[in-house]
């Protein structure tokens, strides 16, 4: 019986795959309007920073100069945000205004399956974003190939990691402004006191540790790491808080986001 | 044994105190085409959900679902991989074109890319889309949407296709396409499964129809059967209620049944002549003499009247 059933229907890896391939064609079909953003926006940033505010900044910050700092904190930003925005307001249209799911879910994939693909295109969507930003920074020279070019790795996971609490929050969602409260909550406090902006030893002392409960903070530092080639014992720490992050948090996600899709 | 892909015992679900459906058993022989036939949440769509996972069943020691050997609640995949399914609303992804619409969802059968092209071209050529093969979704009309999502239903050349109300909303040169082309694949071996409002198309195109209501199973049985076994075989249809008066008061038949509602009051017989000449003695109102349909046995077996969920 095991044996029949292999044959009629793909394995995993194929299920998982076609989740993400139907998501792949679909965003690359608008190539240009989806494409080309993640390219400016960093570029933006670098701009209105490098020609207005850098002239006042004048101190290193972590050894780093201002422009370094902040575009190597940048490249994980862009992938936190394409992974949440994926994950809330995207995940929620499909799932209750575009109906996609209602038909994904009659092919042969268990809605776990389905979840899980959305989790890897969120994070091939945080690879190529912080791509996207890595290239802007290398051509102004601000990140140096090669050992930078793990830092699209590092994306991913980061992406992979914000996707799995965008679901999950996604999955309490009952309208679609809820999602507000997301972003304007955690996703905004983080890009400011995670270490992006200005060093967390410039918080005060009480609200440190508050800075290191909060995921972004540590791809920061994993990025940061990989870009100047800085490496120590503590960026395990790091690591190792994410995957937990992934899994547990994924886990909940998964559960309670199949419960919306099979009743 | 072999000829019944689908059967179904004691099957229940419940929706936090709401029963969708209740106690339902039926059986679906292969290569036939059965429908569900109900008011607006009547648990049609439930049932249709809960054969191919999509809804799990509450379950009991003596339930039963089984689909094609497989119990839904256990192998979805294998029923999933085995069957084909039209939900009611076209969910078409708008970024994509007519072909991309279906290559996308060919991945998901893992199908070879040459076994997939030559599906998509017949199934463009068998519901007559070839030459819309590049057209954006928002340029297809209502009917094409529908027949773009019963071929990409077809892509794994199901053995089961299960399509939630198919037809609705079309106009009738669809709805007998439509009709034609699931005549053509039963008659090419696929079982087929449909909920509907229309009891032409039941009528038309199922060989066993059941009707629901409130969850229940009403009656389950071929059209025809239902017809002759349940209402009689003719109905006169009188607007108007004063005419209906004078006709009572000189008295109608004891075997002529009368059905009043707001503004139509129905008289069934079995016998035509009786009901012409009650209709001859109408003065001035009008009237329509006719063989009993489909409508008229739902009617009787789910009431006139709306409940709470339509």
């Amino acid at each position: 019986m095991k044996s029949n059933d292999e044959r009629l229907y793909p394995p995993l890896w194929r299920r998982l795959y076609s989740v993400w391939y139907r998501h792949m064609r679909v965003y690359t079909k608008n190539l240009l309007s989806n494409g080309l953003p993640p390219f400016l926006e960093p570029l933006l940033f670098l701009a209105g920073v490098g020609l207005g505010l850098s002239k006042y900044i004048t101190e290193t910050m972590d050894g780093l100069k201002y422009i370094e700092f902040l575009g190597t904190g940048l490249l994980m930003t862009s992938a936190m945000f394409t992974a949440s925005f994926e994950c809330t307001f995207g995940t929620f249209i499909r799932l209750e205004f575009e109906k996609v799911y209602d038909g994904m879910l009659a092919a042969p994939i268990t809605a776990n399956n389905l979840i899980v693909g959305e989790i890897i295109w969120a994070g091939t969507k945080g690879l190529f974003f912080s791509f996207a930003v890595l290239c802007i920074l290398t051509v102004f020279g601000i990140v140096h190939l090669p050992y930078s070019l793990f830092v699209p790795l590092i994306g991913f996971i980061t992406a992979v990691m914000f996707a799995t609490l965008a679901l999950l929050i996604t999955s309490f969602v009952k309208t679609i402004n809820h999602f507000n409260f997301f972003f304007t909550g955690l996703l905004s406090p983080m890009f400011f006191f995670s270490g992006v902006v200005f060093p967390i030893g410039n918080l005060p002392k009480y609200i440190q540790p508050f800075a290191e409960v909060v995921p972004l903070t540590h791809s920061v530092r994993l990025a940061r790491a990989v870009c100047t080639c800085r490496y120590n014992i503590g960026l395990l720490g790091d690591l190792i808080y994410i995957l937990l992050f992934i899994f547990i948090i994924g886990l909940f996600a998964v559960k309670r986001l199949k419960k919306r899709m099979i009743n | 044994m072999s000829d019944i892909v689908i059967t179904v015992n004691n099957f229940n679900k419940s929706f936090g105190k709401l029963r969708a459906v209740c106690d339902l058993s039926f059986e679906v022989k292969a290569d036939s085409c059965f429908g569900f036939l109900g008011p607006n949440g009547a648990g049609k769509t439930t049932v249709m959900k809960t054969l191919y996972g999509r809804c799990l069943r509450d379950r009991n020691a003596d339930d039963r679902v089984n689909v094609f050997g497989y119990d839904p609640a256990e192998n979805e995949l294998a029923i999933k991989s085995l069957s084909g399914v039209v939900q009611q609303e076209n969910n078409l992804d708008d970024e994509l074109n007519v072909i991309q619409n279906l290559h996308i969802y060919a991945k998901f059968y893992g199908l070879s890319s040459k076994a997939v092209k030559k599906q998509i071209d017949y199934l463009l050529e068998f519901f007559e889309l070839g030459d819309k093969a590049k057209s954006r979704i928002r340029e297809l009309s209502g009917g094409m949407k529908r027949r773009l999502v019963i071929a990409r239903a077809l892509l794994n050349n199901p053995k089961l296709l299960i399509l939630d109300e198919p037809t609705t909303g079309l106009d009738p040169q669809v709805r007998h396409l439509i009709w034609d082309k699931l005549r053509q694949l039963k008659r090419q071996g696929t079982t087929i499964l449909l909920t509907t409002h229309y009891m032409e198309e039941a009528f038309q195109i199922c060989d066993e129809v059941l009707i629901m209501h409130q969850g229940k199973k009403m009656m389950h049985d071929t059209p025809l059967n239902l017809i002759e076994k349940n209402i009689e075989s003719y109905v006169l249809e009188i607007t108007g209620i004063e005419s209906l008066e004078s006709l009572e008061q000189s008295g109608l038949p004891g075997n002529v049944r009368v059905d009043k509602s707001q503004q139509v009051t129905r008289l069934y017989s079995e016998d035509t002549e009786q009901l012409r000449a009650l209709a001859n003695k109408l003065e001035g109102a009008q009237y329509y003499l006719r063989q009993a349909n489909l409508e008229d046995v739902f009617l009787k077996a789910t009431g006139k009247g709306l409940n709470e969920k339509q």
